[in-house]
């Protein structure tokens, strides 16, 4: 337990003062920061589906896509503080994840299949509903995140403050569910649900409230994003990269544990943006794509289990 | 306690039950055996929701099952067995156990874990992953701990001595034995073993190719020439 605080109070501080602190004064260093947390927040609201629901989505735009512009519309249509309209962001991507309730009976890739499908529906009901989005020309002129303490709106500091909150306050949620007892029973199911229905598990009940919870998480990021960089259009709310690149941050980085897609975002967006994209300014993507290939063949639990072996041997 | 009334399960063109009827009392234990592929364990799975019957009741104390979805089964107090063990894979022993605890009926509330833990001779394996780390005797004893563990007032065993050493056997009589003595527990019991049955049962049901063919005491069962024959061939009835 108390290296457990020990590890958060080294965190927080880390997060909250020397992040500020050290990169504060770099516009495209703290950019880049944030982007990652971005993605950090929908790996880690993929991984909650994927590792404790046991459900791999392809969907995750849809989620992110609905709370951008649910966000974005009420801020700029009927003046919602920027706060509450994040909120409701949340909650109408939580409502969109109901309408996918019946693809919970699917299993596998089919679940896979089908939530894709619902994204590019959104992505369509999007760029077709003009009388609201204004179509593919899309909203510009988003009301832009609030200060915080004293860096203005806007600000990258303000911004970064602002996300890296909402990714802790995730993995709060994350790492509650993870060790409550109906964690236990979302690990149980994904190779015996039977065992699990026989005694008294609500399975259905479970993986739903596992794609509801990841589908609000999911679409207050996307409601972030929304207000970071003050435009939308949907081919880039709904597009594939939402889908992609957290799936390949939280297999990097383990998405069987709590921290793993968090850490995988970082390491992923960062290294590719600070060092490969230098090397090979044009198709640094490959590079990525070979580690994360390598990665999964000789470490499939991803980056951070293997550091935790790594580190326990050599405390042996 | 548990009664069915003319329960048929079609699958397709074959008739998995017949209007199959039967009951299990409070603290009664009831053999159900048959030859392979008579539907014992289809009958099991109406019991408990995961088949659903073509046609037929099923009442559970002052409940009619009907399409009740299996959670709820577990939760008024139906605990099952599977014949090939089903462990919570990813978790403990103790953790499968708590599973069941927290979800299951909870109407035994003097049964710790560790006390099921003990009974079933699984105390010294509880941090073990039930996956991968217990052997076919354990496997069998955690499919009996994890059901009382939701605190059943109806067990249904499915084969649980199947393929195991006589010494494994032995310990599964005295466990089911102490059992029913303790909490009074209405036992449905799947076996082969026919002197395990009637050692074990207040009572013996016979289902061959869907149907109730001899319901009674061991001793009058086991006597019954349509018993015989179904087992061995009507040369010997």
């Amino acid at each position: 337990m108390k290296v457990m605080l020990l590890r958060w109070a080294v965190v927080v501080l880390l997060a909250y003062f020397f992040v500020p602190w050290l990169f504060g004064a770099n516009a495209y260093l703290m950019s880049l920061i944030v982007a990652s947390l971005v993605i950090g927040g929908v790996a880690l609201a993929w991984a909650l589906l994927g590792n404790l629901g046991g459900m791999i989505s392809f969907g995750h735009s849809a989620f992110f896509g609905v709370g951008a512009y649910v966000s974005a519309l009420l801020a700029i249509n009927a003046d919602f503080p920027i706060w509450l309209a994040m909120v409701c962001g949340g909650i109408g991507a939580l409502l969109v994840s109901v309408l996918m309730l019946p693809t919970l009976r699917l299993k596998g890739p089919y679940f896979a299949i089908a939530i894709l499908a619902y994204a590019q529906i959104f992505r369509i009901i999007a760029t077709e509903w003009r009388s609201l989005t204004n179509g593919v020309a899309g909203l510009s002129s988003i009301p832009s995140l609030p200060a915080v303490l004293w860096w203005e709106s806007g600000s990258k500091i303000s911004s970064y403050l602002i996300v890296v909150t909402l990714v802790f306050a995730f993995i709060l949620v994350y790492r509650w569910v993870a060790n409550s007892h109906y964690g236990l029973a979302l690990r149980a199911m994904h190779e015996s649900e039977d065992a699990t229905r026989v005694v008294g598990v609500n399975s259905t009940l479970l993986k739903a409230a596992m794609l509801l919870l990841s589908a609000c998480m999911t679409g207050m990021i996307g409601a972030f994003n929304a207000h970071y960089i003050n435009f939308l259009e949907p081919d880039y709310a709904f597009g594939g990269v939402w889908i992609v690149i957290p799936i390949v941050a939280a297999i990097f980085g383990g998405y069987r544990t709590i921290w793993g897609p968090l850490v995988g975002a970082v390491v992923v967006y960062l290294v590719d943006q600070l060092l490969f994209k230098n090397i090979f300014p044009s198709g640094h993507q490959i590079i990525l794509g070979i580690i994360l290939v390598v990665m999964i063949l000789f470490s499939p639990g991803g980056l951070l289990p293997l550091l935790t072996v790594r580190t326990r041997k050599r405390t042996c | 306690m548990l009664k069915l009334e003319d329960v048929s399960v079609r699958f397709g063109g074959l008739v998995a039950l017949n209007n199959v009827s039967l009951s299990v009392g409070t603290n009664e234990i009831v053999g159900l055996v048959g030859p392979n592929g008579a539907g014992k364990t289809t009958l099991f799975n109406v019991i408990s929701g995961l088949v659903k019957p073509t046609s037929g009741r099923i009442l559970f104390d002052t409940h009619d099952l009907g399409s009740m979805p299996v959670y709820r089964r577990a939760r008024l107090g139906i605990g099952r067995t599977f014949q090939i063990p089903q462990p919570m894979h990813e978790l403990t022993v103790r953790e499968n156990l708590v599973v069941a605890q927290r979800f299951g009926a909870g109407k035994l509330d003097s049964v710790k874990i560790d006390e099921i833990l003990e009974i079933t001779g699984l105390d010294d394996k509880s941090e073990r992953d039930a996956s991968s780390e217990l052997s076919l005797t354990e496997l069998k004893s955690l499919e009996v701990a994890k059901a009382l563990a939701t605190a059943p007032s109806l067990l249904l065993l499915d084969e649980v001595l199947a393929g195991l050493e006589s010494v494994g056997k032995r310990h599964f009589m005295t466990l089911l034995k102490s059992l029913h003595e303790r909490f009074s527990l209405g036992i449905l019991i799947i076996e082969h073993d026919l002197e395990t049955i009637a050692s074990l049962c207040h009572r013996v049901v016979v289902l061959n190719f869907g149907e109730v063919i001899a319901d009674g005491t061991p001793e009058n069962v086991f006597r019954d020439p349509e018993v015989i024959r179904s087992y061995t061939g009507a040369e010997h009835a």
